[in-house]
């Protein structure tokens, strides 16, 4: 075990794991993470507290990580290149250990231009800082755990044991590279992979034949991504606008009759989209976990928490592995 | 070359209106190519000024000149006389010039007028991109001649991220994705498996990080300071 | 009140860019010239309305310009680089069209020229070499006294040029302007009959003897001798002076020269109807220019090719006709003349007066006992590298030392008279210091340059129906009307008055090698632009971030440093807006100039050459509105310069934007230069819409 986390044992066990996602308010309301998290507890195996995504300022991962812990639900932190330098990044990481979180995942974060989205102003004007990218990121963790030494070379006397993570954008653009992308992060130190949401079925398997090739999925634990979808127009801007996302055609008309069977009951409409979003979910999550090579889900319902409860549980997922202490 | 981009009028305008005798002093290199600080513009924002002065009704006197480099003594010191009658002089060179000058201009103020850019090529006739960051230590050789550090938003050294979007990069259609690049590029070289070589945390200490930087040639430099000896010495041939 | 703004600086402009001409090579019109007049630079002020400014270029180095606007051979025309294009620049009739309406500047410039040194010349002979020798030392300060046997002054040109070909008072133009300077005239004062080289000698410090070529040749044949026989020189006077000649019904002239055609064509004119001429040459041989030997036969007068003059037929005294040989050939295998005749083949051709042109000679005999040397063939012994004879202060010019040549020719010889007799003066040596007028010119027009490159047909000259003009002696040819002028001025390519770059200030930024439509500039550590491809449109001048590029035959700063002068005071309460009006001078007609008085115009050789600053001068010096206005498409000179100009313009937009100013007091506008008055429309509704938005205000 290196890390000795929920997540970790989960992966080691051979089931499927379960994997969710909690984004942290943009305000000091602790309570709110509390409430979500009340809400994915026992349905997944660990959830990651993304770190400030969209680059927007929201309770800081590492915080709004240890509320979860608390409540019961393991979370998987998230450390962003963006906004820290190394020195940040590692003298985070030693805190993050020191109050108990056990997973961390590395991304580098998007651009702090994505904050000023819709109503929001955000901080595009905010200097980046990407001292390191994803890669380096992962070999700092892997550093610091298995050679108990900072990036720097200095010692550490007690290490931080963290379950390392990294994210993959299986069939993002320049496609050909992201097999050799994956490597880099697995010979980096990746003990666990999520993956960028997966609609095109027919494309991911033929990008993951090609990591089972490269027996790249008995090195590490790859969590395919899903991502709920809430209405064809969610579906719609994912295809044309979200990296590495393509939604087929088929899947959009299916949300699109949803929407239409309401007639002009908007409420109803809704209603009927997110029902058939949740059933998307479900038959993707079953695609995706007969895909060879894949060791689990990563299933986000962003800012629709509640949602996981039912899609774990009509998915089969349910209830997930528990382990002695 | 380094490139600038005008300031606004207003900008230029806050600068210099409580001065009587300006002179706006182009550049008529690196600045001059991407038209923002030659004498040209120079000229231009001379007589701008003038008109906003009559507008405003202020008595300002706005004069344009222009040398060839800023940034070398020997190219405005023939004109450091003339700098001296005025009690502003509003530099259209790049952030280099204004420094330099200033260094030399005892009371008078220079300022800007002009946002430096960027160590840029011409990619097209008035279309200016940023190809080279200054890191002080070039890695063009690993990346198949396209830059990271400059041109990856997220300065990434081992591949594109997940935001890489039909080639472009995640913060605008119109920036192209440097790894995306990248990767054609080795493909084409066929050199696409050095990419799967991790590329470690980087040492930016010859970049800005490391302090303000200085390129020191020994050879030259012992040469000039023997040359500066000998003359004193001689009773100051310089 | 622009032009005349415009006038005084003259000078500056002028001597701005004379120094960088001489850098480069010259316009191929230019280096014709035997006195190197700027062509292109005079045709390029013509086109802009600036007739002053145009004939200040011509006579600062031709004194004899208005003879040479009517009567020379234009070796520019010749030289033109539109002839591989389509047909050359009419210069001639151009130079005659600015020499007519800048007469009454003209007249008002003669001043006396201060005599600023004690020594004297006597010149002899008042043709244009002397005429072009006095002008020059009156010029430099000499005390001038100019000699001549006949009663008026101007030698061969008012002597043997028929009035119909160079009317008296254009050659009084010339004249006034020079004695005006205060030169002494003696006419009716011949040397060796009314005053001796001796005392000549005596009286003046130098001497320039210019007395041309005043005798005809005679030919040694049978019958020669009598009347009815004549020669060319002798002829030519009597009609000069109104000296009515007798010549019977039939007059026959020997010859094929242009003294030939003005023997004959003045033979008509004294109502003679049946002229014949007779040379040994076929058509293609003659001496003749061709013009003339069309106009002559226009004229009704027939041409008897290679036959050569063998005897005179008299019947008694009369003359009947002259027997003529077939002629075989007129040149041998090297180009020489030496004619051979067929002696079986003769004929002839039946005449009342024969008239003998068959060259000229000086008459020197007024030499004879002085130190000038004549050689054993009668000419004057000389050093062309000093003009000066074997004897000490006695200088030539001319034709009497040059042989025959045109009016221009001997302008140029009398320039360099002048010049020796100035160094004589100064006691400094000569040798070297002469102008040669032989200059480096632009090379022939590349092929891919000339296909870009309009057909425009040249304005034709209207003469006087043949029949009217051989009634009298009065002028047969019209000059230009002013549209015509313009429009004809409107196709001179503007060789050699392009863009020339000031390689301190270059930094070698292709912007003009990006611009140029015509692939002149090539840039390495500066850019160089290639006069031979350069077709003058400005469109790179502007473009320069380095202000590195001038035109060399307009300095591109002159709008912007005469903008306040050509805008003038603007009043507080003015009742119309003022408007300055940039406009494309192309086609744009007489009427073309007259627009609005609220309108300030500024007349641009092509809107390319329109800088972004000299419509913010505009501005600055308080126009309530800027137009730009162009010819259109379709008559542009240039090709794909629009989309440039318009993107300053736009830009321009932005920048008076960032004062607070509307856009709309800047417009660029087209107007078709075919229309009458193509410009004062499209102005006066500028003007409206101005006055409408508001006058512009300060603080």
């Amino acid at each position: 075990m290196k890390s000795g986390s929920n997540l970790e044992k989960v992966i080691l066990s051979g089931q499927p794991a379960v994997t969710a996602e909690l984004g942290p308010p943009m305000s000091a309301d602790g309570h709110e993470v509390i409430k979500k998290a009340k809400e994915l507890k026992g349905f997944c195996d660990a959830a990651n507290i993304t770190d400030c995504q969209t680059a927007v300022v929201r309770i800081s991962s590492i915080a709004a990580a240890v509320l979860a812990l608390r409540e019961g639900l393991e979370p998987v932190m998230q450390m962003t290149c963006r906004d820290r330098n190394r020195i940040a990044i590692q003298a985070d990481l030693l805190g993050a250990a020191a109050l108990g979180l056990k997973n961390c995942l590395c991304l580098a974060g998007d651009h702090q231009v994505f904050s000023a989205a819709g109503r929001l102003k955000g901080h595009p004007g905010a200097k980046n800082v990407y001292d390191v990218d994803t890669c380096q990121l992962v070999g700092i963790l892997k550093k610091m755990r298995d050679e108990g030494l900072q990036e720097g070379g200095d010692k550490l006397e007690v290490a931080p044991k963290f379950f390392i993570g990294a994210s993959w954008t299986p069939m993002g653009d320049p496609i050909d590279i992201r097999p050799m992308n994956l490597l880099k992060k697995v010979n980096a130190g990746a003990d666990f992979i999520q993956t960028q949401g997966i609609y095109d079925i027919e494309l991911f398997r033929a990008q993951m034949a090609k990591i089972v090739n490269m027996g790249l999925h008995e090195r590490t634990a790859i969590l395919g991504g899903i991502i709920v979808p809430k209405s064809a127009m969610m579906l719609k801007y994912m295809d044309s606008s979200v990296a590495g996302v393509s939604v087929p055609k088929a899947l959009i008309d299916r949300m699109n009759k949803a929407k239409e069977a309401a007639g002009d009951d908007k409420k109803k409409a809704r209603e009927l989209q997110e029902a058939e979003g949740i059933k998307l979910s479900i038959e993707l999550i079953h695609q995706v976990l007969e895909t060879p090579g894949i060791k689990g889900v990563h299933i986000q319902a962003i800012e629709w928490e509640s949602a996981i409860e039912g899609i774990v549980k009509a998915a089969g997922l349910y209830p997930r592995p528990a382990f002695a202490e | 070359m380094i490139v600038g981009s005008q300031k606004s009028i207003d900008e230029i305008w806050d600068m210099i209106k409580g001065f009587k005798k300006v002179l706006v002093f182009g550049c008529n290199t690196c600045v001059a190519i991407c038209h923002a600080g030659g004498e040209k513009e120079a000229e231009t924002i001379a007589t701008l000024l003038r008109m906003r002065a009559a507008q405003e009704g202020k008595d300002i006197a706005v004069d344009f000149s222009s040398v060839m480099r800023h940034c070398e003594p020997e190219y405005f010191e023939p004109v450091m006389e003339d700098l001296k009658k005025y009690d502003l002089i509003l530099s259209t060179a790049c952030g280099v010039g204004v420094n330099f000058l200033s260094d030399r201009t005892g009371t008078i103020p220079v300022y800007p007028g002009v946002n430096t850019s960027f160590y840029g090529a011409v990619e097209s006739p008035g279309n200016f991109v940023e190809l080279c960051a200054g890191c002080g230590n070039c890695i063009l050789h690993l990346t198949g001649g396209i830059c990271p550090i400059a041109r990856c938003s997220k300065t990434l050294m081992n591949g594109p991220c997940g935001g890489t979007n039909k080639g472009k990069c995640e913060i605008s259609k119109d920036v192209d994705c440097a790894w995306y690049l990248i990767v054609e590029r080795m493909k084409k070289l066929g050199t696409l498996e050095k990419l799967a070589e991790i590329q470690p945390a980087r040492n930016w200490s010859t970049s800005r990080d490391g302090g303000p930087r200085r390129v020191s040639l020994e050879h030259i430099r012992a040469y000039e300071e023997k040359e500066a000896a000998n003359t004193d010495s001689a009773g100051g041939k310089k | 009140m622009a032009a005349e703004s415009a006038i005084k600086m003259k000078g500056t402009h002028l001597q701005r860019v004379a120094a960088l001409k001489e850098t480069r090579p010259y316009s191929p019109c230019r280096a014709a010239c035997p006195v190197n007049t700027d062509v292109q630079a005079y045709v390029g002020l013509i086109a802009q309305g600036r007739y002053n400014e145009a004939f200040e270029v011509i006579r600062s180095v031709n004194p004899v310009a208005s003879v040479c606007s009517l009567i020379c051979h234009h070796p520019c025309e010749r030289a033109c680089r539109r002839c591989s294009i389509d047909e050359p620049l009419a210069v001639r009739p151009l130079k005659r069209f600015a020499l007519e309406q800048a007469s009454e500047y003209r007249r008002d410039r003669r001043a006396l020229v201060e005599k600023t040194r004690d020594r004297s010349i006597g010149i002899i002979g008042s043709g244009p070499a002397g005429l072009t020798a006095a002008n020059d030392l009156a010029d430099l300060g000499y005390k001038v006294t100019v000699y001549d046997r006949h009663p008026a002054l101007g030698g061969m040109l008012v002597s043997a040029i028929p009035a119909y070909r160079l009317p008296r008072e254009a050659l009084k133009e010339d004249i006034d302007d020079v004695i005006a300077k205060g030169v002494e005239v003696k006419t009716n004062c011949e040397i060796g009959r009314d005053i001796s080289m001796k005392e000549l000698s005596e009286k003046h410090d130098a001497i320039l003897i210019a007395v041309g070529l005043s005798l005809s040749r005679s030919l040694n044949i049978p019958g020669v001798e009598g009347p009815g026989v004549m020669l060319a020189i002798p002829f030519l006077e009597d009609v000069a002076f109104d000296r009515k000649p007798d010549l019977g019904k039939k007059v026959l002239v020997i010859g094929g020269g242009n003294v030939a055609m003005d023997v004959a064509r003045s033979a008509r004119r004294l109502g003679v109807k049946n002229v014949e001429m007779v040379c040994l040459e076929g058509p293609d041989e003659m001496p003749a220019w061709k013009w003339e030997v069309e106009e002559a036969t226009e004229e009704d007068i027939k041409i008897h090719h290679r036959w050569g003059p063998k005897s005179v037929v008299r019947e008694g005294a009369k003359v009947k006709g002259l027997e003529v040989v077939k002629v075989l050939s007129v040149f041998d295998s090297e180009r020489r003349f030496s004619p051979t005749f067929d002696q079986n083949q003769t004929t002839v051709i039946g005449a009342d007066t024969i008239i003998i042109t068959i060259g000229q000679m000086a008459n020197v005999s007024f030499l004879k006992d002085t130190q000038v040397r004549i050689d054993d063939r009668g000419r004057v012994v000389w050093d062309p590298k000093t003009q000066m004879t074997g004897a000490k202060g006695v200088f030539v010019s001319g034709e009497v030392v040059t042989g025959p040549g045109a009016a221009i020719q001997a302008a140029a010889s009398g320039h360099r008279s002048a010049l020796a007799i100035h160094l004589y003066l100064q006691g400094e040596s000569i040798e070297g210091k002469l102008p040669t007028y032989e200059k480096e010119k632009i090379s022939d027009m590349p092929a891919d340059v000339a296909s870009k490159i309009g057909r425009e047909p040249r304005m034709k000259l209207r003469h006087l129906p043949p029949k009217v003009r051989c009634e009298s002696f009065v002028q047969f040819e019209s000059g230009y009307d002013e549209k015509t002028a313009l429009t004809e001025a409107g196709r001179c390519r503007g060789c050699g008055g392009g863009a020339v770059v000031d390689a301190k200030k270059c930094m070698a930024c292709l912007t003009c090698q990006r611009v140029c439509p015509y692939g002149a500039p090539v840039v390495s550590a500066w850019s160089e632009i290639r006069p031979e491809f350069c077709q003058a449109c400005g469109l790179c001048a502007p473009e320069c971030p380095g202000q590195a590029i001038s035109m060399v035959s307009y300095d591109v700063r002159e709008i912007r440093d005469t903008m306040a002068s050509i805008v003038g005071a603007v009043e507080p309460k003015r009742p119309d807006p003022v408007i300055v009006a940039f406009l494309c001078m192309r086609h744009m007609g007489t009427s073309g100039f007259s627009l609005p008085d609220n309108v300030r115009k500024v007349p641009v050789h092509c809107t390319s050459r329109i800088d972004i600053i000299d419509i913010l001068k505009a501005f600055e010096c308080g126009a309530d509105g800027v137009a730009v206005v162009r010819c259109s498409t379709e008559t542009c000179k240039y090709k794909g310069i629009e989309d440039r100009v318009s993107a300053r313009v736009d830009r321009a937009k932005q920048l008076i934007g960032m004062l607070g100013m509307e856009a709309g007091r800047l417009e660029i506008m087209n107007s078709d230069s075919g229309a009458e008055n193509p410009y004062s429309g499209v102005c006066a509704g500028f003007s409206g819409k101005i006055k409408q938005m508001g006058l512009r205000t300060n603080k």
